[in-house]
């Protein structure tokens, strides 16, 4: 039971990191990729549809924690506190500018003034969540898991871990987006293509989750057998469920941002990928 | 760590909860119109109703950003604040906490993307059961949280072992007296909420003489009509838990009734089974019950003269003077909601799982400096981010239905009859230009 525990624990929180990370990732590198307005405003429509449906898989990660291992879920985040504090108040700003963004509309001073402070704010959260996990991944990576790291080595660490968050990103924003955006997001990869540079760095992100979680005494700190035996089974039973409802919305909301607006009504053709993407001997360097 | 340590604490945590409850509150409520008014606009095909659908809808997307963000904070807030409440009472506290990210949040959140972005993208009778799953996986959620929350305040089905307590009986935990007369209670308060904010943001366009009468004529309506069950099933609920507290929390009762010799009595016994200490909750559980009794005398009488003046459209559409009151009396579900609420939780202070673990004894190992660090910056995030949310809500009520682009293009056609839209078109209408 408690070997099935920590599985379903990894399940979730490998999740996060592989779908929420590269939102993340697509929001420290919006002033990066996005030159013109019209670009902020493709890069952001990359991340909205999931934003919601990869942020669910962080609340359901902490959920199992505290479910399965309540005392691990005290002494970690306790130890960690201002960690997650700073997590907290990244992930609470990115949401509101994400949210907020298309909220004042039109095209006056005051409304552009608006959707440039949202973007601002999605960047900053961004950069706060990626930094907050960087700091507590390379802790936990370095066998602390009650208490802050400062040993200045650790900055080390955090840049990698902000890299890797950055280049998953990148992979997600050349996957969603078309035209000049998805050019300036390959350039990076070389010939590569998205779709297999993105399984290559959601692995990396899933083998330093794996490799950071190993370090969490998980294996004597399960919730009493009683609580176990019903609460194991029902998260097992509901989760081909959640994946389902996770796959339906990855499938409908599959289609690339395009680079230019169709008009409403425009017959775009049936094709999935539609829209003006550039021929693929175009993507390299 | 010290004992303002534990008041920081405990002010941090009831600010999270506080708003999170507020908000949460409508967006429970208004769910629940916005998957009626579906159902019948998808029945139908009726413009109007799909018209209500994307109006209500859009409020409701809207309101809905900050119950997650206030959500969040307090999921973590247990495990950074409160970590001696997760050592003692996890296997059960924490247990109903996981079922509810899983089995409720997870869904509903995943289903309000699909419904949001996935407008005009799938047939109408799926996208009718998309909003229906968000809505009754909402109420699963809150059924879940007053799981956690009955538990505290009436333990049962769990038994100590050493120093922590271990499940014994699951069925006792899910169908604990005190989270179903609790989640009663709270699904009328929630559609007590929105029905008042439905007929309050009516009446503003109709006392405008707006253009919409129609729309909103019919909003109000179903407004009032709701209002009534719904302040019909919060009394009854609320009357049941009254009648339980005698059995599991005299001394709520005690200090609410004002009853001292009742008061002493009840301290005494405590301090000869749990030591010395004061076991008398702080007045305000007193002042908080009868802040909501008399909100709800108030909104007894509005309604009562409401359901009989919402019979006739002419009374609807002209009569300003209710319009004047239907808008003000818009912030008394909330008014009363958290009083209930400080009521509640008040009134079983001093403790955190009653009669069991003390707040005292549940408070982290963090430094005051933390702490206040904390609240300082959840406290000034949250204010802003609640000024923001009702400022945005203002706006877009204010502005009626012709400037709403939720679900923009969509006429309530059949989608296969149309020609084939620009599939990101609901993701960049959301995002803005």
């Amino acid at each position: 039971m408690e070997i099935l525990a920590i599985a379903i624990l990894g399940f979730y929180a490998i999740g996060y990191f592989v779908l929420g990370g590269a939102d993340i990732g697509a929001g420290m590198l919006l002033p990066i990729l996005a030159r013109t307005r019209g670009e902020r405003q493709r890069v952001v429509a990359t991340i909205v549809p999931y934003f919601l449906t990869n942020e669910v898989w962080l609340v359901a990660a902490a959920g199992v924690l505290i479910g399965l291992f309540p005392v691990v879920e005290g002494d970690l985040l306790t130890g960690l506190f201002p960690l997650v504090c700073a997590l907290l108040v990244g992930w609470v700003s990115r949401d509101a500018g994400v949210w907020f963004r298309g909220r004042v509309d039109g095209d006056g001073r005051g409304a552009r003034v608006w959707r440039a402070t949202c973007d601002a704010t999605i960047c900053a959260g961004s950069w706060i969540v990626a930094g907050a996990w960087a700091w507590i991944l390379a802790g936990l990576l370095a066998g602390e898991t009650d208490h802050v790291v400062t040993d200045p080595t650790v900055v080390v660490a955090i840049g990698a871990v902000l890299s890797v968050f950055a280049l998953h990103g990148l992979a997600f924003v050349g996957l969603r987006s078309s035209g000049d955006l998805r050019r300036r997001s390959m350039r990076w990869f070389g010939s590569s293509g998205e779709r297999r540079m993105f399984v290559v760095t959601g692995a990396i992100v899933a083998g330093l989750v794996i490799a950071a979680g190993s370090n969490i005494p998980l294996t004597a700190a399960a919730a009493d057998r009683a609580t176990l035996d019903w609460l194991v089974p029902a998260i097992l039973m509901v989760t081909p469920v959640l994946l389902a409802a996770q796959m339906w919305a990855w499938r409908l909301f599959r289609h690339r941002i395009p680079s230019h607006r169709i008009p409403s009504g425009h017959h775009s053709g049936q094709g999935s990928s539609a829209v003006r993407v550039k021929p693929r001997s175009d993507v390299g360097p | 760590m010290t004992p303002e340590t534990v008041e920081l604490a405990r002010l941090q945590f009831a600010l999270t909860a506080g708003i999170h409850f507020l908000f949460v509150a409508l967006t429970l409520g208004l769910a629940t119109t916005v998957a009626c008014l579906q159902l019948r606009a998808t029945v139908t095909r009726s413009p109007l109703h799909t018209h209500m659908v994307r109006f209500w809808g859009q409020l409701y997307v809207i309101n809905y950003a900050m119950g997650i963000v206030t959500g969040l904070v307090m999921e973590l807030q247990f495990g950074l604040s409160w970590s001696g409440l997760t050592h003692f009472a996890g296997n059960l506290f924490g247990a109903a906490l996981a079922m509810e990210t899983l089995v409720a949040f997870f869904i509903e959140s995943t289903f309000l993307g699909l419904w949001i972005f996935g407008w005009g993208r799938m047939n109408r009778w799926l996208h009718l059961g998309v909003i229906w799953v968000v809505t009754l996986t909402a109420y699963a959620s809150a059924y879940w949280i007053l799981v956690a929350n009955g538990f505290m305040q009436n333990p049962t089905g769990a038994a100590l072992d050493g120093d922590t307590l271990v499940l014994t009986d699951l069925s006792a935990l899910l169908t604990n007296p005190s989270t179903l007369t609790a989640f009663g209670h709270i699904a009328g308060g929630a559609l007590l909420t929105s029905g008042f904010f439905v007929a309050g943001v009516s009446a503003y366009h109709l006392r405008r003489r707006t253009e919409q009468r129609e729309f909103f004529g019919r909003s109000l309506r179903i407004g009032v009509y709701t209002s009534v069950p719904a302040l019909f099933l919060a009394v009854a609920t609320g009357g049941l838990q009254f009648g339980h507290l005698e059995g599991t929390q005299p001394m709520k009762l005690a200090v609410f009734a004002m009853d001292g010799d009742e008061i002493d009595a009840l301290q005494a016994a405590m301090i000869e089974q749990f030591g010395a200490g004061d076991y008398t909750p702080p007045g305000l559980a007193r002042a908080a019950g009868l802040v909501m009794l008399v909100v709800f005398a108030a909104m007894f009488w509005i309604l009562l003269v409401g359901a009989l003046l919402a019979i006739s459209r002419k009374v609807i559409v002209r009569f300003r003077l209710w319009h004047v009151v239907l808008m003000a009396a818009m912030p008394l579900p909330y008014v009363a909601m958290i009083s209930g609420w400080v009521f509640r939780e008040v009134g079983r202070q001093p403790w955190v799982v009653y009669e069991m673990l003390t707040v005292d004894d549940a408070v982290s190992d963090i430094s005051d400096t933390a702490m206040r660090a904390s609240l300082i910056t959840f406290t000034t995030l949250f204010g802003v981010l609640v000024a923001v949310t009702i400022w945005l809500m203002a706006r877009h009520a204010r502005r009626g239905p012709d400037a709403v682009t939720l679900g923009a293009g969509e006429l309530g056609g059949d989608t296969s009859s149309r020609p084939a839209r620009d599939p990101s078109e609901a993701i960049l209408t959301f995002v803005g230009r």
